[in-house]
């Protein structure tokens, strides 16, 4: 019996033989120039502006006081940019979903970062390398545990923590800051400060741990 | 340090010691979403852990994935609900 395999195993690229199939050959159509391809990309765009409108709906509630104009020219903007993104990769489509799921996640992508750029646009965001401690005001659901975990996890952000990764930590996780709005204001990427959060999470792990705050202990990898 | 200390709540908490073994980053997140989501909408206890741990930590490629699931769903006129619980499930565990 084969064993199964996970689907989040990253593989070689190799396409799968038994990939799902659709009625289109969008690759064909879109890679040879004539009116197939004309028609494709036509096509493709109405796909993009779609996925980017569902992504810009579902997110409405971040964008008080934006019209229907608003969110339309976000979902029109994060659809053309998504279009063009897709272009440059779409020799890396393998067959391992239907076409026009890989083609939604690139609008979906997009217009979820339009829409945290857009809400964010006049706020401030301070990185600013504080001090936390734990909120005696979050109700009696929190028992006596859980604020000493709290407090446990103020120290070991002092002391096992650099500046930087504090700071991170802190915009992202305790003054929720959108990840991609961080990045944009730092010049960086959502991937970039997700393996900062990956090397906080484990060394804050590691130090619990060692204080009998956590039962396991992970190591710190350089990745 | 500066004086601005912030309140740790309890959510904050949980975000900032969740376990983030296997790693995934958010770029390998993106490059597998579209065949998780369809794989998910098939069988919603089909196994992912990569994916899993990664979507409990980041809640940008959650919020992606969890609308993704939800429009594939409705192009095949199906019940996106079952593998959008089994993502929360997943998401909610220590």
């Amino acid at each position: 019996m084969n064993p199964v395999r996970p689907l989040d195993q990253v593989d070689s690229g190799v396409d799968r033989a038994s990939g799902p199939t659709e009625p289109r050959d969008w690759l064909a159509d879109l890679t040879a120039p004539g009116r197939d391809q004309d028609r494709a990309l036509r096509d493709l765009h109405g796909l993009m502006i779609r996925a980017a409108r569902h992504q810009v709906w579902r997110m409405r509630p971040m964008l008080a006081g934006a019209g229907n104009d608003t969110c339309e020219e976000l979902a029109n903007q994060a659809a053309d940019d998504a279009l063009a993104s897709l272009l440059t990769k779409v020799h890396t489509f393998r067959g391992r979903s239907r076409f026009t799921t890989w083609a939604y996640k690139f609008a979906i992508l997009q217009a979820a970062t339009e829409v945290r750029r857009h809400a964010w646009r006049n706020r401030e965001v301070r990185l600013d390398d504080a001090a936390v401690w734990p909120d005696e005001h979050a109700g009696p659901e929190q028992h006596v545990e859980a604020v000493d975990l709290a407090t446990a996890v103020g120290r070991a952000m002092v002391v096992a923590l650099t500046g930087y990764q504090r700071r991170i930590a802190v915009a992202l996780l305790v003054d929720g800051v959108p990840v991609d709005v961080l990045a944009d204001r730092l010049g960086t990427t959502r991937g970039a400060l997700y393996k900062t959060l990956y090397e906080v999470r484990t060394r804050l792990r590691r130090h619990l741990a060692g204080t009998g705050h956590l039962p396991g202990a992970t190591e710190v990898k350089t990745r | 340090m500066t004086a601005n200390a912030r309140r740790l709540s309890p959510a904050a908490v949980q975000g900032l010691v969740t376990s983030t073994e296997p790693w995934l980053s958010c770029e390998d997140c993106f490059e597998l979403l579209d065949e998780y989501v369809e794989a998910r909408l098939a069988d919603p206890a089909a196994p992912a852990p990569a994916m899993d741990v990664h979507m409990a930590a980041c809640p940008a490629c959650a919020e992606e994935a969890a609308s993704l699931t939800i429009l594939v769903a409705g192009d095949d006129d199906i019940d996106p609900e079952p593998a959008l619980r089994r993502m929360r499930s997943k998401a909610a565990e220590p």
